[in-house]
Order: C-alpha cells, then structure tokens, then sequence
C-alpha cells in the first residue's frame, strides 16, 4: 500500500517559498560565484545551482547527513571532472549557503521563520564546509596511502 | 539654555540667545514633549513690547492646546491655538498704548507620534526639515517681497536686494484673525525638523546651517551649535531654535553584532576558555608537550580574541589566519586530519555554548552571535579547505611521479615517463594525442579493500529495502535505464550482509562501463546517481511501516548510496587526475610563455621609445634619419 509522505518541514517550506529569489540572486552575481558559472549560459547555470538548492531543501527536510555527503561526493567528482579543484567547490557551496541566509534574512525580516531559517542555514553552510573537508581529508588520505604502496614497489622494481 | 527632552523616542532641544547687539531677548519658545507641542515665536514692537506680544501668544498658544488638545485634531487645534494667540495679542495691544503696533511671528509644530507632525506659521520664522542628509525649508516666509515674488511682480534676485525685503506681510497681533499656513509632514526615522526665528538665518548661512543640522551630532549640541553660528555671523538679533528628531531606525543587525555583540563575546573570554579545557583542548595531540594554560592560550584565546576582532570588524581575516595558523603548521608537521578536526569540533562547540549563553540573557543578540559565530567557523573551513586541497595537490603530483616512474622500469623507454610524454604532448601534435584527452576512454582500477561498516540487515529490513526499491523503479521514466540501474546497484549494496565496500565497488565499476572523462561520459551517470538518490529518499516515506524501520530503510539506502557514490567517485578521480595534473602543468608552461611574451613587449616598448627620441618631425620625411614605428 502506498501512503502520502510525511510533511514537509515548516522551515523547508519557508526555504523552498524563498528558492526562486534565491536562485535569481546567485544568478546575476554568477560570475563571482565560481569562474565556470560565469562562462555557462543563463539556462545551463540555472540548471546547475538549481540543483544544489534543491539538494538543500532536501537536506533541509530531511537532515540525512548521509545524503548530503553522497550529494557533496557527487558534486566534488563533477566539478573534479571539469578541472575545479576542492576550494573552488568550496567556496562555492559557501558563497550559495550565505546567499540563501542572507535571503532568509532579507525576505523574511521580523518573522521567527526568518529568523530560524537564517541561522539554520548558516549551520547547514558550516556543515557542509566541514563534510567537504572532510570528503577531501579522506580522499588524501587514501592517496598517501597510495603513494606510499607506489613506493615501496617502485623500490622493489628498481 | 539648551532645553533637551524626549517624547516616545523624538529627541528635542530648544536654545535662545539674546544676541550680540539686542539688549532683551524678544524671541520665546515652548518646549513641551508632553503633548509634542514645539513653538518658536518672535516679537516686535517698541518699548519691550516685543517680548510682551511673544510671551502673551506663547501662553496663549499653550493654553488653547491644553485645552482643547483632548477634543480637536491637530491641524485643527495647531490652527486655532495661533488665531487664539493672535487674538490674545491684538486685545493686549489695544488695552496699553505703548503696545499698539505689537506682534510677533510664530512657527509651531505639533508632533502627533514619531510618524506625523503639523507645521504652521504666521510671519518670517522659519520651519525646516532635513532627511537623508538635504535639508529642504517647510514654511515660506510672509514677507510683502515674499509675497510679490510669488505673484510674479519680483525676480528672487530683485526681491534679495529690494529694501522692504524684511517687512512682514503677517503677524500676529497685528489683527484679532491671522492667516496661517500649515503643512503636514510625514516624518520618516531619523528625520530632524528645525524651528527657529530668523535671527539665525539672517546671520548663517543656508550650508553651514545644512551642514549642523545633518551632523549627526545629538539634538541638544545642534542646537547649541546652531546658536554659536549666528552669533559667530554677527548676533544681529534675538535667535532661537528647536531641534526636533524622529526616532533613530534600530540599528542594524551588523551594527548589534560589532559593538554589542563583541563586547558581550569578549566579556565571556574567560567562560569559552574554560569550556574549552572541559571539553579536552589541553589533551589534544595538536597541543601535546604544551603546558595546559599554554594550550589555552595558544589555541583557545588566540581564536577569541581572532573572533572578537572579527566581529569588531566585520570580517573573517583573524579567523582565517588563525585557522591557516594552526592547520597549516600541523599539516607542515605531517599531521593528520583527525586530531585537527577534533580540536576545531571543541573550539565550535565551546563558541556556541558561550553564545547560546549570552542568548539566554538576550534572545536577540544571541541569535545574531550564532549567525555570527557559525560565518567564523565556516571561515576557519575554508582556510583548512586550502590547506588540504593543497597537500591533495601535492600528494597527486608526487602519486604521479612514481607511477610514471614504475611505468618506465616496467616498460623501459622514454614513452613510459610521464614527464616525457608531456614534453612531447605539447610539443607534437600529430601522433601521440590525436584525440582530445576528454574523449579517450578510461576504465580506471579501484581496489575493493575498504574496511567493513555496515553492522548487518535482518529480514524485516531487508523487505522493506525491497519494497522501497520496488516503488522507486514505478517512479522512475522507462527510459532512465541508468537510473534503474543504480537503484538496482543501491539495493544490492544496502542488503549485502557484509556491509563490505567490495559489492559497492563491483557496482560502480559496472555502472561506469566504459565512458569518456567529459560531461557526455560522467554528467549522465552523476546525474542518475542524484536522482537515485532522490526518488529513493521520497519512495522510503511511501512504504508501510514503522517510523523507525523506515528510518532504517533510509539509512541503509543512504549508506548504500553513498558507498556507490564514493566508489564511483574514486573511479572518476583516478581518472581525472592525470589529465587533471597535465592540465595544471599546460597552464603553468602558459603562464611562463606569457611572460616571455610581456618581456618581449617590455623590449619592443623600449625600442620604440629609444628610436622615437631620435625622430625630428619637423624635418621633412626623408630627413628624419630613422624610420616611423
């Protein structure tokens, strides 16, 4: 039997009411955000943060820090694949969480939601700065210990 | 004297001076917050009778508004208190002969609430306001000149040199009615309205008087400014003036946060130091071999005091460098993550606690911390962010040595060297990478020896994933084949009892097939993966079950998507990073080819100005002796 989902939160709600300002915001300044952005088209641009403030809303909703590593993974390798390094990446998912936090502050000044949702989403940037970190620390260090499985055959060959 | 009150956050001050010529002081003024109630008057008349007709419609004024102020309007009552008056002086001028002839101007203004007054004059005192730093004249003065000047009879150039310039066309006094202009103004925050009488204005000038009032300065000192440049221009006559300012907007969460919001931060310095030793600073490695007061102060206080300059400032600097600081000289240690990670965990946990106590005294100011606090953590992770990702450069540039080394022990021969075939890359064309490098396809090797995570599924689980799977292929298009694919992959992944990272990478590797580096070859299948991800996440809230099994379901599904999406990660990465470091390496050989050519051009300028100097344009062309650049 399938039964409806479970409610979305009242603060993802206010979240996703705020996502096409948002958006708009990101986009004019899209330049700035990340040289990429700069170069894409409106539409393609459009697409791509879409995608990231969905995934937002999502974690918003859900708060599966498990799905937001695995979103942050797939993203870090996407951008890797266009020859972005991790700050890059970084300083993008951060210049998108303090925009939507600014938003929140600015659309919905006065209110408690507004309130709620500004500092909330300043937590979430905070949390995805550390789980990119993170993902980046792993990644090295499963390299190191690459590099030095490399080496001790490069020793036993040579 | 400077009177200085306030009203429902209208700050007023009123100040008189008799001058430096006048021996009595004829101008009077009320000053009455209470019922907002401000007026500048100023007599004339001979024989002290000046300051009898100010006085006597000064009281009359405030009689009629106390009064009535309880049943009439204020443009009602502001109007009627002036005819009062008028008529008050003209019966006072009547019963004595030496004050026949007496009257007085007046410029009156009711504050109704810090949004609205009303403004009404009688004669040549004037009313201004200033908003935004301009200030514009509310009241136009009843002079005959005035008057003929808006009739079209005068320029305002004939109308400043006329000599009748000073005679009033209005007073009070001079008839029992008086004609009175009133003008309602919509005070906006910050908004100063300036009543004075015209001992000041015939002594200062319109942009030193602009100049006061938009200082900023407190009502009280403009006031008493305002008075020393009349009195600076001369003193010619009795001057008077109010100051009268709405209330100040609040100020702005940053303005909280840089003044307050430090202060209070800094207060506790003492309190975050100490929730740091409780939460085991002293006892982590980064700090190890430190004396414990000494790791305190190192580490805790410095990033204190980064954080309370930085809210002081409003910047992220001090964190920034702190954090680069302290990363940076453990990393330089070969440190690893973990013990970095723990130790700015205990600096972000001990932040909040302080904040969230300063929040429980002050709601407001608390939240505004948070924010506030959380953009300096985030600044610290963007600082460490570089840090790793330039030791992860630094590692790849070194993984690639060896491995191009290993290639050229095993193979022999120039071709094996990575570093050759770089050199050769760029400087051949034609054999070697005839391809672009995006489009050679690549089927990188990932070991399946993660360590085990999973702690197991039980049947119940097991079901449930498979339902939940079974919903997210019905939602998902017929032709998302690759989708279906992976949802197939993350079952398969969340039921395997082993939990071993093996089964995600078998997976990812038969997900990633055969497929070029490029957005044709990995945007698809990342795409897919997200929206994998997406459909399972909205299909486990559809199955029938228990809250906590279908927290369950999504946590398994989760952790199975994520060891999908990492293994295939790791595919893409170990894929990319050749290309990743030959580009890097093509842009670096750019750079250096770039500045060759600006040495080039510095040379050319140089030439050209050195043969320039040698060129006589005023000899004919074949003269000049050397040839035009």
């Amino acid at each position: 039997m399938v039964v409806t989902m479970s409610t979305e939160p009242p603060l993802a709600r206010a979240y996703d009411k705020l996502r096409p300002i948002v958006l708009q915001r990101l986009l004019d300044m899209r330049a700035t955000l990340d040289p990429t952005f700069g170069r894409l088209d409106e539409p393609t641009a459009r697409a791509q943060i879409s995608a990231v403030l969905e995934h937002l809303g999502n974690f918003l909703a859900s708060g599966d820090l498990g799905s937001h590593r695995a979103f942050l993974q797939t993203f870090l390798a996407m951008r890797a694949a266009e020859a972005q390094g991790s700050v890059a990446v970084l300083a993008m998912l951060v210049a998108i969480g303090d925009t939507a936090a600014q938003v929140a502050q600015d659309e919905l000044a006065g209110s408690i939601d507004g309130a709620e949702l500004t500092l909330l989403l300043t937590r979430v940037t905070a949390t995805t700065a550390r789980a990119v970190n993170d993902l980046v620390a792993e990644e090295l260090a499963r390299r190191v210990a690459q590099w030095n499985e490399l080496a001790l055959r490069e020793r036993g060959t040579s | 004297m400077t009177q200085t009150v306030s009203q429902q956050g209208i700050r007023v001050a009123g100040d008189t001076h008799v001058g430096k010529v006048r021996t009595a002081n004829e101008d009077s003024m009320i000053v009455d917050p209470v019922r907002g109630l401000y007026v500048v008057l100023d007599g004339m008349g001979g024989a002290n009778a000046g300051d009898v007709a100010s006085q006597t419609a000064r009281d009359a004024i405030r009689e009629l508004v106390m009064e009535r102020r309880m049943t009439m309007e204020p443009r009602a009552l502001l109007e009627a208190a002036i005819q009062h008056a008028s008529a008050t002086v003209w019966h006072a001028a009547q019963q004595a002969r030496e004050r026949h002839g007496m009257g007085t101007t007046v410029v009156a203004c009711i504050v109704v609430d810090p949004t609205r007054a009303v403004v009404a004059h009688v004669g040549d005192s004037r009313a201004y306001l200033l908003r935004n730093g301009r200030v514009q004249m509310l009241t136009r003065d009843h002079t005959i000149v005035e008057e003929l000047v808006d009739k079209g009879l005068l320029s305002a150039d004939e109308a400043e040199r006329h000599p009748y310039k000073n005679v009033l066309s209005r007073n009070l006094g001079a008839k029992p009615e008086a004609k009175v202009d009133l003008v309602d103004v919509e005070l906006r925050p910050g908004d100063r309205l300036m009543l004075c009488s015209d001992g000041l204005y015939g002594y200062a000038s319109a942009e030193a008087i602009q100049y006061l009032l938009g200082s900023g300065d407190a009502p009280e000192h403009v006031a008493r400014d305002l008075i020393d440049l009349a009195l600076r221009g001369g003193g010619g006559d009795n001057v008077t003036t109010i100051v009268i300012e709405a209330p100040q907007p609040p100020p702005s969460s940053t303005q909280v946060v840089r003044t307050t919001g430090a202060m209070q931060w800094w207060q506790r310095r003492s309190r975050f130091l100490q929730i740091a030793k409780d939460r085991g600073l002293t006892k982590n490695p980064i700090v190890r071999g430190l004396d414990p007061e000494e790791a305190l102060e190192l580490i805790a206080s410095s990033l204190c005091q980064a954080i309370f300059h930085d809210l002081e400032k409003s910047t992220g600097v001090n964190v920034w460098t702190f954090a680069q600081n302290i990363a940076g000289g453990w990393f330089e240690r070969a440190g690893e993550w973990a013990p970095l990670r723990a130790l700015m965990d205990i600096l972000a946990t001990s932040a909040r606690a302080v904040v969230d106590e300063i929040g429980v005294v002050d709601t407001n100011l608390g939240f505004l911390l948070s924010i506030a606090v959380s953009r300096a953590l985030v600044v610290a992770e963007l600082a460490i962010g570089g840090l790793l990702a330039d030791r992860l450069n630094r590692v790849d540039a070194e993984l690639i040595k060896v491995h191009a080394a290993i290639q050229e022990t095993i193979q022999g021969g120039p071709e094996a060297s990575f570093e050759t075939v770089q050199d050769t890359a760029l400087e051949d064309t034609g054999d070697r990478f005839i391809d672009p490098f995006v489009d050679r396809p690549t089927v990188p090797f990932l070991r399946p020896d993660r360590p085990v995570t999973s702690p197991g599924v039980n049947s119940e689980l097991i079901d449930a994933i498979e339902k939940t799977i079974t919903i997210a292929r019905g939602r998902t298009s017929l032709r998302a084949e690759l989708v279906k694919q992976i949802l197939g992959a993350v079952q398969t992944i969340a039921i395997d009892a082993t939990g071993n990272f093996a089964s995600a990478v078998l997976a990812a590797r038969e997900i990633y097939g055969v497929r070029p580096v490029d957005d044709t070859g990995v945007m698809p299948l990342f795409d897919a993966l997200d929206q994998a991800r997406i459909i399972t996440t909205a299909s486990v809230h559809q199955i029938t079950a228990s809250d906590a099994l279908r927290a369950k379901v999504l946590r398994a599904l989760s952790g199975a998507h994520q060891r999908l999406v990492g293994a295939t990660t790791g595919l893409v990465l170990e894929a990319v990073a050749p290309y990743s470091e030959r580009l890097r390496e093509v842009q670096a050989r750019t750079a250096a080819m770039r500045d060759e050519v600006a040495k080039f051009e510095r040379k050319r300028a140089d030439l050209e100005r050195k043969y320039a100097t040698t060129i006589d344009h005023s000899q004919p062309w074949e003269k000049r002796g050397t040839t035009e650049w």
